[in-house]
């Protein structure tokens, strides 16, 4: 099943080509995606947020094709997304900062007010709720965000380096939450912590140098690795092992 | 694996507990050596008593009724209007300056010259518009920008934000400079911030607030055709300015309040 899909995907900034004919598919399942500083998965974070327009390629969310833009409001209503590094009102409570949220996505009004302390509860920080933005840590900021993300029970949701910032014993709560999303949603994490993607990631996709190079298992991926492949743990050796395949490879 | 198969009502009522102890016991023998049928009473254990199960604990699980307000149309407006940085200190500062200049002209025409009013006040929601959106004066642009409340719709809440603060400071400068009808003040302040929003889906929203303003300030201090007052009494003027930039505004509707960053 899928219910993400990006067709000949070309994103570009200027001259710089980031993405040029690049297909992904993605089913319901927590999904890793992978890369070198640079590859360019931020990118395909925003694209797939719908922020960032491609210069050309047909994507698919949830069954809604995001060039119709009542198509696309539609795919927005059931999407969370939270970036790499985002900023906020500093006078903002958590929860107003999290009710904000679900009046832009258009949740229905009955279900507000409830979702808003569930979607705080989830990443622990009700205790907090009614405290200023501004007098948040860097860790709680970010859950803070992920509590926005979630809020509208998104089913495709989209989460630039969820994991940086937090603390151990807060990562391995934020792995539990992320295969509990992956149930019934998109998961799709970027990060550069492969710990994460064996602890919490269904699949795998790798990027670099704008192409996908690896989509599979994450047992795939640690089998891709030999002894001679450097990385201080199977699935690092794995991980340099395709990059390095990938990059001797002919284009 | 054997060639008999307990039947489908048996197991159902053994997966209630509704067997007598001697008949539960010999499915449950039964059980351990035919996998089809264990099997079949995994998946038809009594869907109803699972999802009751699965609804009494999420329920038990939900967090306690927080502070989040009722959630009504009025709650809404407030969230949307009041939630942005459409009223930015510096901006909000500036409305502020706008209204003690406005009392020392009408204190003494030479201490505060009317024209520096005419300048100013229908500016100010040109400018207050293009700060509160877009990548590089709104913290949340990026988060909003994805969704479906995003773009052009948060824009013009934000605008309605900023008319309501300088829409009457406006009106009120216009009464006490005398220059026109004081109520004719607001068509070019209305003019200039659809103008700015036009501009604005094709470059950053802080341009076209500095294109509109200079271009305003040229318009206030070349030397006069027939007097000042012929920039606000040209009512129907506005309101041609307004709507071709509505018109452009409506077309690029997608481009509004989403450039990236």
């Amino acid at each position: 099943m899928t219910t993400v899909s990006v067709d000949d995907l070309r994103v570009s900034y200027g001259k710089r080509v980031v993405f040029d004919d690049l297909d992904l598919e993605l089913g319901v399942g927590v999904h890793g995606l992978l890369g070198p500083n640079g590859a360019g998965k931020t990118t395909l974070m925003r694209v797939l947020a719908t922020v960032l327009r491609p210069d050309r390629g047909d994507i698919r969310l949830l069954d809604h094709h995001i060039g119709d833009p009542a198509a696309l409001r539609q795919a927005r209503r059931q999407l969370g997304y939270l970036p790499q590094t985002f900023g906020f009102y500093p006078r903002f409570t958590i929860r107003e900062f999290v009710e904000y949220f679900a009046w832009l996505k258009e949740m229905p009004p009955a279900r507000i007010a409830l979702a808003v302390d569930r979607a705080i509860e989830r990443v622990g920080l009700l205790e907090r709720a009614d405290d200023r933005m501004k007098h948040l840590s860097g860790g709680m900021l970010r859950r803070a965000g992920i509590a926005q993300a979630i809020v509208n029970d998104p089913r495709l949701l989209l989460l630039d380096e969820p994991t940086a910032g937090l603390d151990p014993e807060q990562r391995v709560q934020f792995r539990a939450l992320l295969r509990e999303l992956g149930l019934d949603a998109v998961v799709l994490v970027s990060t550069h912590l492969v710990e994460d993607v064996v602890a919490a990631c269904t699949r795998v996709n790798l990027v670099d140098g704008g192409r996908l190079v690896f989509t599979g298992l994450p047992d795939e991926l640690i089998a891709a690795g030999g002894d001679g492949d450097s990385g201080d743990s199977p699935i690092e050796r794995g991980y340099t092992a395709v990059l390095r395949g990938a990059r001797t490879a002919p284009r | 694996m054997t060639g008999f198969h307990v039947d489908a009502g048996v197991l159902a009522a053994y997966a209630e507990g509704g067997l007598a102890d001697v008949d539960a016991w010999s499915v449950e023998a039964h059980l351990d050596r035919c996998a089809d049928c264990r099997t079949s009473i995994a998946s038809d254990a009594s869907t109803a008593l699972v999802v009751e199960a699965v609804a009494v604990s999420l329920g038990s699980r939900l967090p306690t009724q927080g502070r989040v307000r009722q959630a009504t149309g009025w709650r809404r407006i407030r969230v949307l209007v009041g939630a942005g940085p459409a009223a930015r200190a510096a901006w909000l500062l500036s409305v502020a300056v706008t209204g003690v200049l406005t009392a020392g002209l009408a204190v003494s025409p030479t201490v505060v010259p009317p024209w520096l009013l005419l300048l100013i006040a229908p500016a100010l929601p040109a400018v207050g518009t293009a700060l509160s959106y877009g990548p590089r004066t709104d913290p949340l642009h990026e988060l909003i920008a994805g969704t479906p409340q995003g773009g052009l719709r948060i824009v013009l809440w934000r605008t309605l934000a900023v008319l309501a603060v300088a829409g009457p400071v406006a009106v009120l400068a216009g009464a006490v400079t005398g220059i026109g009808t004081p109520g004719l003040w607001l068509s070019p302040c209305v003019a200039l911030t659809v103008l700015t929003l036009a501009l604005g889906s094709l470059v950053e929203p802080a341009y076209a607030a500095l294109v509109v303003a200079g271009a305003w300030a040229v318009v206030v201090l070349a030397p006069p055709v027939g007097g000042v007052a012929v920039l606000v009494s040209s009512g129907s003027g506005w309101l041609g300015v307004t709507a071709v930039a509505a018109v452009v505004v409506y077309v690029r509707r997608e481009r509004v309040g989403r450039q990236p960053a």
